[in-house]
C-alpha cells in the first residue's frame, strides 16, 4: 500500500510538470496530458524512481468525437505497477510524437493507430498503413467513418488508374 | 544489366505459401541463401474486429473473440468476458471459475501442441506433426462434448460458462492427464532430441533480453529470453493465485528455447488442471447477470496470459448497450515485430523456423 | 533333395534360360540381329522395372508415412488401398498441362524427360541375377555415377526454365548439393573397386560369394547411404524440393504428367541407387540357395529403400550450411580415410598372403 502511495505521488508530481491531470479508474492511474508533452511524460514514467513503468504494453488510438486520444498502457516486468497515459490529440491536426525511440515495440502499434485513426506519429521510421491496403481511403475506426455495404461501395467507388 | 553486376533476389513468401501460418506474407531480400532484409506484410485476414465490436452488444461480441487466436479460443473468450465482468462488477461463481481455468489450460496445451507440431512441420518433421495433432484431437473432443464445437469453442459467457461438462468429460480429461508425460516424451524423442532439429534451432535467431523488453514481446517468447514474467503470477486474474505452479523460464534466447519452453508450459498446465480437478466445488455455473448488459460509464484494461503472449482487452463503455471502443491487444501482432530484426543474416530455412517458433496465428495478428 | 535343388536351379536361371531360348531362335545366336532383339527386350524390361517400382514405391512411401506418423495411409481404393497410385496416375494424366507464360519453353518441357530417362539408363547396368545384367559394362560403376550426375543438369533446367524464383532457388540448391555429394558417393564406392580390381558390377557381385562387402567396408556403406540420400534429394536432404521454404523447388510450375515424370524419375533413381547399394555392398543376387538370385537382389534393394523411407519420415530437414559442412568436412575426409584404410588393408593382406 505504501508503495502505491509513493507511486501515486510520483504520478501526480509528473502530472503537474506536464500540465496533465490524474484520474483513477478501476484501480489504475490514468494520466491525461496534451500531445506535445507525451515524450516527456513517457520518458519520465519509464524512469520513475519507485516502480518504473518501463514496458509499453499497448498503444491505441481512440476517437472521442471532439478529439482523439492515444492511449499508452504502461506496465513493468519487475513489478505490479501500471499506468495509463492518454495523449490528447487535436482532431483537425492529429499529430503526436512517435515513441518508437523509447520503445521499438511501438512501431507496429503506431502504424495501426495511423491506419485506423489517421493519427500522424512524428518521427516514426515507416508510417504506412498496416492492415488496410495502401490506397484505402478514410480511417475506419473514426466515429464519422461511414460503413457502407460492400455492394454499394463497389458501385460508387471510382477505380484508380492502373488498379 | 551487365554480367558483372548482381542484384538481390526479392522473394515474396506468402500469403499463399506452405510455411506461412495463415495469410502472412513477407518480402525477403536474399543474397544467395542469406536474408538481408525482411518486410512483413499483414492484413490479409483483417476483419475489423474493433469496428465490429462497436456495432454489437457486449454479449454478441463473444463469438467474434473466438476468431482471434483460433487455436486457443477459450482464452480469447475469457479475456473478453473478464473485462466486461470487471467493468460491470459481476462476481463469477466458484465452479465457473474452476471450469474456466480447466478449459483455459486445456486450450493452452492444445495451442502449444500445435506450435510444436507446426515448428516440426516447418522443418519437415512430418511424423512429429501428426504425433502432436493426435493428442490435440483429444482436447478437441473434450471441447466438443461440452460446447458442441471443436475449434471456435465459444464456451465463456459474461458471468460464467456456457455449459456444464457432461459426465464422460471427466474420465476423458483424467486419461488425457495421465497420458501427457508419455506424450511429451514422444515429442522429445521424435523432434527435440533429434540432432538435426537441434542443429537447426539451437543458437539461431537470438532475441536478447533487452531487445525483447524493448519490443514489448510477451508470453513464451519473452520467457525464453530469460525474463521471468507471467501475468498469471504477476497480476493473478481469475483464481490463478490459488494454484501452485512454476513459470518456466529459459535463458537460451534462441529458436530452440522458444519452442521447448512450450513443453515446460504444458507440464505446468497439467499441474494446474490437476489441482483444479481436486478443488472444484459443486454449484451454479452462471452468475446472475441482467438480460440486457449495460455496463456503467468507464474504461477497463484487462490482460490475460494467452498461450502466445498477453492478450489485452481495453473496453470503454459509454453507458449504452454497445461498447464505445473495444481495443484488442493481440500478442502475436506485437511479437511479430521481432521477425525482421532477429532473422536478419540467417538463411531462408532459419527464417521459416524462427517464424514458426513465434507461433503466430494470423487470426490474432490481423484481428 | 536333388530334385529340390534342381528346382531351385531352374528357378534361379529361368530368365537366363529364356534369354538363351530367344537367342536360339536366330540362326547365329550372337549375330547383330540377335543382340539387337535382346537389347530391345532388355530395354522394355528396364522401363517396366522403373514404372513398376514407382507405382509400388509411391504406395509404399505413403503407407510408411502412415505407419511412422500413426495413421493408416491410403486405404480406400482397392484392397488395403493398393490401387491408390494407379488412381493418382490416372488423375495426373487428366490434368491440364500448363506451361508458364514466361518460361523457357523448350528447356521447361525437356527437363522432366531427362530426369525420367536417367534411371532407365542407370538400371541397365545392374546385374539382377547371375548373368542377368541387361548391359554388362566393364565400367559399370563409373557409368552409373556419370549418368546419375546428369540429373543435376535436369534440375537446373527445370528451375531455370520455369522462370520462378522458388524454382531457381531450388535448382541452385540442387547444384550445390548434388555436386558436393557426388564426390563422397564415388569415393565410398572406390574401396570396393580397389578390392575387386574391377568397375564391373557383375564381377563385384561374384566377389561377394563368401561375404558381402558391407562387412569389409562398413564405413563406406554408411557414407554411401548418406551421400546417396543427398544425391537423391530425399529427406533429410530434400532441400531442393523443400515445401516449407521453396514451395516445391524446380517442380513448382509443373502440372499433370510432366510433374508425374519427375516423380517417376525420383522413384526410379531411388530404385537405381538402392540397387547399386545392394549390388556393391550387400552382395547383390548372392544369397542362400533356397531363394532365386533375383529375389535376393530385390529383397536387398527393398531393405535399402525401406531404410530411405524410414529416414525420410522421421528426420527433420537439414540446413543448407550444415549440409555443405557434412559433405566437405565430414564425409569427404572419411571417404578418403576409407580409401587409405582399404589400401593399407590390401597391402597387409598381400604381404601376409604373399600375393
Amino acid at each position: 500500500m505504501e508503495n502505491n502511495e509513493k507511486f501515486k505521488l510520483q504520478v501526480t508530481e509528473l502530472a503537474t510538470r506536464v500540465n496533465g491531470e490524474v484520474e483513477e479508474s478501476f484501480g489504475v492511474l490514468v494520466l491525461k496530458v496534451n500531445a506535445p508533452y507525451i515524450i516527456e511524460t513517457l520518458t519520465a514514467a519509464k524512469q520513475f524512481a519507485d516502480g518504473p513503468c518501463d514496458f509499453l504494453h499497448d498503444l491505441c488510438g481512440m476517437d472521442l468525437v471532439d478529439h482523439f486520444e492515444v492511449v499508452y498502457q504502461l506496465t513493468s516486468l519487475r513489478g505490479s505497477q501500471s499506468l495509463r497515459v492518454k495523449a490528447i490529440v487535436n482532431r483537425e491536426n492529429p499529430v503526436v510524437d512517435s515513441v518508437t525511440r523509447i520503445w521499438q515495440g511501438a512501431n507496429y502499434l503506431e502504424r495501426e493507430a495511423f491506419d485506423m485513426f489517421g493519427i500522424i506519429f512524428k518521427g516514426h521510421p515507416n508510417l504506412k498503413r498496416i492492415y488496410m491496403w495502401d490506397d484505402f481511403e478514410g480511417y475506419p475506426l473514426r466515429k464519422d467513418y461511414v460503413t457502407e455495404p460492400i455492394e454499394l461501395r463497389n458501385i460508387t467507388r471510382t477505380r484508380i488508374e492502373g488498379e | 544489366m551487365s554480367i558483372n553486376e548482381t542484384e538481390e533476389l526479392i522473394l515474396n513468401m506468402g500469403p499463399q505459401h506452405p510455411s506461412m501460418h495463415g495469410l502472412f506474407r513477407m518480402v525477403i531480400h536474399l543474397e544467395g541463401e542469406t536474408v538481408t532484409k525482411i518486410v512483413p506484410k499483414i492484413g490479409y485476414l483483417h476483419r475489423g474486429m474493433e469496428k465490429l465490436a462497436e456495432s454489437r452488444t457486449y454479449a454478441q461480441f463473444i463469438p467474434y473473440t473466438d476468431r482471434l487466436d483460433y487455436l486457443a479460443s477459450p482464452h480469447n473468450n475469457w479475456a473478453y468476458v473478464q473485462t466486461v465482468e470487471k467493468l460491470m462488477g459481476v462476481v463469477v461463481p466458484e465452479r465457473a471459475e474452476y471450469l474456466r481455468v480447466i478449459f483455459g489450460e486445456l486450450a493452452r496445451i492444445a495451442s502449444h501442441q500445435v506450435c510444436i507440431a507446426s515448428t516440426a512441420l516447418d522443418m519437415a518433421g512430418w511424423s512429429a506433426w501428426s504425433y502432436a495433432f493426435r493428442d490435440r484431437e483429444r482436447i478437441c473432443d473434450m471441447y466438443e462434448m461440452t460446447a458442441g464445437s471443436r475449434l471456435t469453442v465459444n464456451i465463456m459467457r459474461i458471468g460464467g460458462i456456457s455449459a456444464e461438462p457432461p459426465a464422460e468429460f471427466w474420465p476423458a480429461l483424467q486419461s488425457f492427464l495421465d497420458d501427457t508425460p508419455e506424450m511429451l516424451e514422444e515429442y522429445y524423442g521424435i523432434f527435440f532430441g533429434n540432432e538435426i532439429a537441434q542443429g537447426r534451432l539451437k543458437n539461431v535467431g537470438i532475441l536478447s533480453k533487452e531487445l525483447a523488453e524493448n519490443l514489448s514481446i510477451t508470453g513464451p517468447v519473452l520467457r525464453a529470453s530469460g525474463v521471468n514474467y507471467d501475468v498469471r503470477k504477476a497480476e493473478p486474474y481469475s483464481i490463478y493465485d490459488r494454484f501452485d505452479f512454476n513459470v518456466p523460464v529459459r535463458n537460451g534466447c534462441d529458436s530452440y528455447d522458444r519452442t521447448i519452453i512450450r513443453m515446460d508450459e504444458i507440464v505446468e498446465s497439467i499441474k494446474i488442471i490437476k489441482q483444479a480437478l481436486r478443488d472444484i466445488p459443486e454449484g451454479p455455473i452462471m452468475a446472475k447477470v441482467p438480460k440486457v448488459i449495460k455496463p456503467p460509464v468507464g474504461e477497463v484494461y484487462h490482460r490475460v496470459e494467452n498461450p502466445k503472449g498477453e492478450l489485452g482487452f481495453y473496453i470503454v463503455s459509454d453507458g449504452t448497450t454497445k461498447p464505445a471502443r473495444v481495443r484488442i491487444r493481440p500478442a502475436t501482432f506485437i511479437n511479430l515485430q521481432m521477425l525482421p530484426i532477429v532473422a536478419l543474416g540467417w538463411k531462408i530455412q532459419d527464417v521459416v523456423a524462427i517464424f514458426a517458433t513465434l507461433d503466430a496465428v494470423l487470426g490474432e495478428v490481423d484481428k | 533333395m536333388d530334385a529340390l535343388y534342381n528346382l531351385f536351379n531352374v528357378l534361379n536361371n529361368v530368365f537366363v534360360n529364356i534369354a538363351i531360348a530367344i537367342r536360339s531362335l536366330f540362326a547365329d545366336p550372337h549375330s547383330v540381329w540377335a543382340n539387337l532383339t535382346m537389347d530391345v527386350i532388355n530395354f522394355i524390361i528396364v522401363v517396366i522395372i522403373v514404372v513398376l517400382a514407382a507405382l509400388i514405391l509411391i504406395l509404399l512411401e505413403r503407407k510408411i508415412a502412415g505407419w511412422t506418423s500413426q495413421r493408416t495411409g491410403p486405404n480406400r481404393l482397392g484392397p488395403r488401398g493398393w490401387f491408390q497410385t494407379i488412381a493418382d496416375a490416372l488423375k495426373l494424366m487428366g490434368k491440364e498441362d500448363i506451361t508458364p507464360a514466361g518460361a523457357d519453353k523448350f528447356i521447361f518441357k525437356i527437363a522432366p524427360m531427362i530426369i525420367f530417362s536417367l534411371p532407365m539408363m542407370t538400371l541397365a547396368v545392374i546385374p539382377y541375377g547371375k548373368g542377368m545384367a541387361p548391359l554388362d559394362l566393364d565400367l559399370g560403376i563409373f557409368y552409373f555415377v556419370a549418368i546419375s550426375s546428369i540429373s543435376t543438369l535436369a534440375f537446373i533446367m527445370a528451375g531455370w526454365g520455369s522462370n520462378n524464383k522458388y524454382s531457381l532457388l531450388g535448382a541452385m540448391r540442387a547444384v550445390a548439393q548434388m555436386v558436393s555429394y557426388e564426390i563422397p558417393l564415388l569415393f565410398s564406392l572406390l574401396g570396393v573397386v580397389m578390392i575387386t580390381q574391377s568397375f564391373n558390377l557383375g564381377v563385384i557381385v561374384e566377389a561377394q560369394a563368401g561375404l558381402p562387402f558391407i562387412v569389409l567396408q562398413p564405413l563406406a556403406f554408411g557414407i554411401f547411404l548418406i551421400a546417396g540420400l543427398a544425391e537423391l534429394n530425399r529427406a533429410p536432404f530434400d532441400l531442393v524440393e523443400a515445401d516449407q521454404e521453396v514451395v516445391a523447388g524446380p517442380f513448382t510450375e509443373y502440372t499433370g504428367l510432366r510433374w508425374g515424370l519427375f516423380f517417376l524419375g525420383e522413384y526410379g533413381n531411388m530404385t537405381a541407387l538402392a540397387a547399386l547399394g545392394a549390388t556393391v555392398f550387400l552382395g547383390g543376387w548372392q544369397g542362400p540357395i533356397f531363394l532365386p538370385g533375383f529375389v535376393w537382389f530385390f529383397m536387398k534393394t527393398g531393405v535399402i529403400i525401406f531404410f530411405m523411407m524410414w529416414v525420410r519420415w522421421t528426420f527433420p530437414r537439414i540446413r543448407i550450411d550444415h549440409l555443405m559442412h557434412l559433405a566437405w568436412k565430414v564425409l569427404l575426409p572419411l571417404s578418403i580415410l576409407n580409401i587409405l584404410l582399404t589400401g593399407l588393408g590390401i597391402y597387409i593382406y598381400r604381404l601376409v598372403m604373399g600375393g
